[in-house]
């Protein structure tokens, strides 16, 4: 595809507020561009324009000025959407309905073939780890249920573009690591994915690219290692080394004609070390019950 | 995107706006007036109407018709258009290949059918009283009464409890209208009410207007008459059920029907002019 | 910003633009709406907005107006009722009129009405004055006049409204007859009713045997000559029944045998769903209500 999947250019939105029309910009002159198989995220604390940048691209809200295109198709027209899924910000959906009926819903909505309707929703299901609960009520499902299963209502006509707003939103930690999954799994897949969050650190892994936004405006923009990365720094990590080896290190890189800069003790991030614990235990677990099995 | 693609969309969006109306509950109130149907004609008993008993029973049955019926037509359009804004809903649905018009023409499909379950079964009750006083009636008074003619005209009954439907029809489409640009649940309601009123007063201006003189009263009495729809048309319950030789003519029927599904289409036009440019 | 792009000028816009839309609407059904308007206003006759308005206040006005004149005239009925069964002639008569005003519609008020007054209130009033074997003769009938025409006059209204309902029209010939032993002005207001359209076959033979109760028998006799030729051949017409009294009258004329009635013998039709055959009047269940 020669076109990029979106393409932004001059964004800006304002929100009039109270009858005297008081004037709110939300979005200011946004210029962005994702790729095809690439995963965006869109960073910036909150209330920094990220959902209104999603709604735009949705054509769900009007841009005040500037363009936005979805593979070429302005996103003004309905056809635009066709191959985009949407995950909003805290999804909620018809309650009565178990998760099944809702995604077999939104499919049909889509105007995935009905002869297909059947395995597609088997499939995003599986995908998004909710075939047990699938048959329940969506009025019983917790936070992280609840998001798994919009994933699900978002991906189940196959799009080529999937944009999710805020999807590790008050979701634990282990479920972020799964949403993670899926989404490199799309990406495996050969799909877009758009994202957003406050929460840096944990898509910080995940995407390709990065925009950061702050009141609307871009404030950086590019790939995630060329943003972090200390360009003229190393670091070794070492294990079991004495003071005096220490000091003769320092001073082979003194006489290699660098410098130590810091020494600093490596430490997991705390989401690091919470995952790897919770598999520790659950590995445990596992272990035990197939012992308890076998007595 | 062919046409029956559209209306594939639509049905969907009208079935699960309908399956919401029934979950919120919005039948107990038939229950409620049923009840109160029967109580009421069995109240009629004690005062030995002779066959007039059938007339307080008719009038009682069509007014609840039409008072509840108006209340449950604005409320409920109401109710499930905001349980969408206010849940998101919307978004999710919106975010998909969906027109707006099709969105909204779902939800006014899924509460005017809501209103055609409310509507019939409140008919088929108060035919089935009417019935069943109807045989005593007959059984108590004799020949008397046989001889006259059928007491009742079922079929009346059920005409004008479509009538009233296409009535609920253009109410609906003009709550979703008030819908489309308010922010509330409750200024919806109250504007609807308040638009409710006009129409179906507005015939007094309108009878008025011949002996006005010129001037701007005279303008604003046109105006009024022209652009608010005449509710008092479907006001037609005493024309039937009883008065044997003068039927409503089918001409009427057609044009009251004409009149209704043009005004319904219209509101439901106006209703996406806003609602293309609402911000969700 | 300039004064045209500002929002309260983009309302406003909205707003004309929409009221131009539904006056344009408003234009384009007038040609289904005109001609259904008049069916259905036929139907609705016009109010005595201002008494009304006296007795109800206005905002029973407004629900009257709105659409529930029907149901509001029930009530109002029921409650005549049981003004009725409190015997407060003034109220009860004050009620009916309010009623009958309200929604001049359906017979049945007026003829109720006109029942209570005619009927039970001349009762209240000679008990009231001492019962019947106490009051003079003169007195009670002085009240029965009295009630009677009041009566009349409600039922004169009722005819304004319904000008072809034999209904009302035996309404009055029966007060005649049975309040006030009047066979004269009754046999008036049977001959009436037997007019009208939906007039029962009993009319004009109650007016026939009026006529010769009064002695006028020729005139019974030619009425109910003609009556004879020109009824359908049906059950309910009793046409038996109207030679007999036409033999009846021949006999007490005397007219000559080569003179009499020749009467055309067909066989009788199939029962019509017209009109019942009572030879009796109907017995008066005033308002509906057993005594
Ligand atoms: N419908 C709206 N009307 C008025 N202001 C809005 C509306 N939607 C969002 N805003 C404002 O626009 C700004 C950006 O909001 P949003 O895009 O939701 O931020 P984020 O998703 O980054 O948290 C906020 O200041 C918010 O208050
Ligand atoms: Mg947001």
């Amino acid at each position: 595809m020669n076109n990029p999947a979106i393409r932004i250019q001059n964004l800006t939105k304002d929100f009039s507020v109270g009858i005297r029309g008081v004037k709110l910009r939300a979005v200011d002159n946004l210029c962005l561009e994702v790729g095809d198989n690439e995963i965006f995220g869109l960073l910036g604390p909150n209330g920094s324009g990220k959902s209104t940048t999603i709604k735009i691209i949705l054509g769900l809200l009007e841009a005040s000025t500037g363009t936005c295109e979805i593979y070429g198709k302005p996103s003004k027209q309905v056809d635009a959407r066709r191959s985009v899924g949407f995950l909003p910000e805290a999804p909620y959906f018809y309650r009565y309905l178990t998760g099944r009926e809702l995604v077999r819903y939104y499919a049909r909505i889509c105007m995935v073939p009905r002869a297909q309707i059947g395995d597609a929703v088997d499939s995003v299901i599986e995908l998004v780890g909710m075939t047990e609960a699938a048959d329940r009520r969506v009025a019983t499902y917790s936070k992280g249920m609840l998001q798994r299963i919009g994933l699900a209502q978002s991906l189940v006509h196959d799009p080529q573009l999937v944009m999710l707003d805020e999807p590790t939103a008050g979701v634990d930690p282990l479920g972020s690591a799964a949403i993670a999954d899926i989404v490199r799994e799309l990406k495996r897949r050969g799909k877009t994915v758009l994202l957003s969050s406050h929460l840096l650190a944990q898509i910080e892994g995940l995407c390709d690219r990065v925009a950061i936004l702050h009141r609307g405006k871009l404030v950086r923009e590019g790939r995630v290692a060329d943003l972090v990365e200390e360009k003229d720094a190393e670091s070794l990590v070492v294990e079991g080394l004495s003071a005096e080896g220490r000091a003769a290190v320092q001073a082979a890189i003194e006489a290699q004609g660098a410098r130590l800069a810091r020494v600093e003790k490596p430490r997991l991030s705390l989401d690091a070390y919470f995952l790897k614990e919770v598999h520790q235990r659950e590995s445990e677990h596992a272990a035990n019950n197939d012992s308890e099995g076998s007595n | 995107m062919s046409i029956l693609d559209s209306f594939t969309r639509i049905r969907l969006i009208a079935g699960t706006t309908f399956l919401e109306a029934v979950r919120q509950k919005f039948f107990n109130s038939l229950l409620i007036i049923s009840i109160a149907l029967v109580g009421s004609s069995t109240f009629f008993q004690q005062f030995d109407f002779g066959t007039g008993e059938l007339k307080f029973i008719t009038d009682f049955g069509f007014g609840a018709l039409f008072f509840f019926g108006s209340i449950l037509s604005i409320t409920a359009t109401t109710q499930l258009f905001f349980y969408e804004m206010e849940n998101r809903t919307a978004l999710t649905m919106l975010a998909k290949p969906v027109y707006k018009l099709e969105f909204l023409a779902g939800k006014f499909l899924g509460a005017h059918l809501l209103m055609l379950s409310f509507t019939f079964v409140i008919t088929l009750v108060l035919s089935a009283i009417l019935y069943w006083r109807d045989t005593a009636l007959v059984a108590r008074l004799g020949d008397e009464v046989i001889l006259d003619g059928p007491l009742v005209r079922y079929g009346d009954v059920f005409l004008f409890g479509f009538l009233q439907w296409m009535k609920f029809g253009i109410l609906a489409a003009m709550t979703l209208f008030v819908a489309s640009f308010s922010n509330t649940n409750l200024y919806t309601i109250i504007v609807s009410f308040f638009l409710l009123i006009i129409c179906q007063l507005q015939y007094i201006a309108r009878d008025a207007y011949s002996g006005m003189e010129a001037g701007w009263e005279r303008f604003l009495v046109l105006g009024l008459g022209l652009i608010f729809p005449n509710f008092q048309l479907f006001n037609i319950g005493d024309q039937l059920v009883f008065d044997v030789d003068q039927a409503l003519p089918l001409s009427t029927v057609l044009q009251l029907v004409g009149y209704g599904v043009i005004y319904t289409v219209a509101f439901l036009l106006l209703a996406q002019v806003n609602f293309r440019r609402r911000e969700i | 910003m300039s004064l045209l792009q500002h929002p309260l000028t983009l309302r406003l816009r909205r707003i004309l633009f929409v009221l131009l839309i539904l006056s344009l609407l408003g234009l384009l059904t007038r040609p289904l709406e005109g001609p259904a308007w008049r069916v259905v206003k036929s139907g609705q006759p016009e109010m005595n907005l201002e008494a009304i308005e006296g007795a109800l206040g206005q905002g029973l006005v407004v629900g009257v107006l709105g659409g529930f004149r029907a149901i509001l005239a029930d009530f109002l009925w029921i409650r005549t009722n049981t003004i009725w069964e409190r015997r407060d002639r003034v109220k009860m008569d004050a009620m009916v009129r309010l009623v009958t005003t309200l929604d001049p519609r359906p017979e049945f008020f007026w003829i109720n009405g006109s029942r209570m007054i005619a009927y039970d209130v001349p009762n209240w009033r000679i008990r009231e004055e001492g019962g019947y074997s106490e009051v003079p003769e003169a007195r009670q009938r002085a009240i029965d006049l009295e009630q009677s025409h009041q009566a009349f006059d409600l039922l004169d209204e009722a005819l304004e409204f319904h000008p072809d309902r034999a209904k009302l029209y035996l309404e009055k010939g029966q007060i005649y007859l049975n309040r006030l032993k009047d066979d004269a002005n009754a046999a008036k207001w049977f001959l009436q009713a037997s007019k009208q359209a939906d007039a029962p076959y009993y009319a004009a033979r109650i007016y026939a045997e009026l006529l010769r109760k009064q002695g006028k028998n020729a005139e019974a006799y030619t009425y109910l000559k003609d009556l004879h030729r020109e009824l359908p051949n049906v059950p309910y017409a009793q046409k038996g029944i109207i030679l007999e009294r036409i033999r009846e009258l021949e006999n007490t004329l005397e007219i000559p045998f080569w003179e009499r009635f020749q009467a055309v013998v067909e066989p009788v039709l199939e029962a019509p769903r017209k009109a019942p055959a009572f030879d009796v009047p109907e017995p008066h269940d005033h308002a509906g209500h057993s005594h």
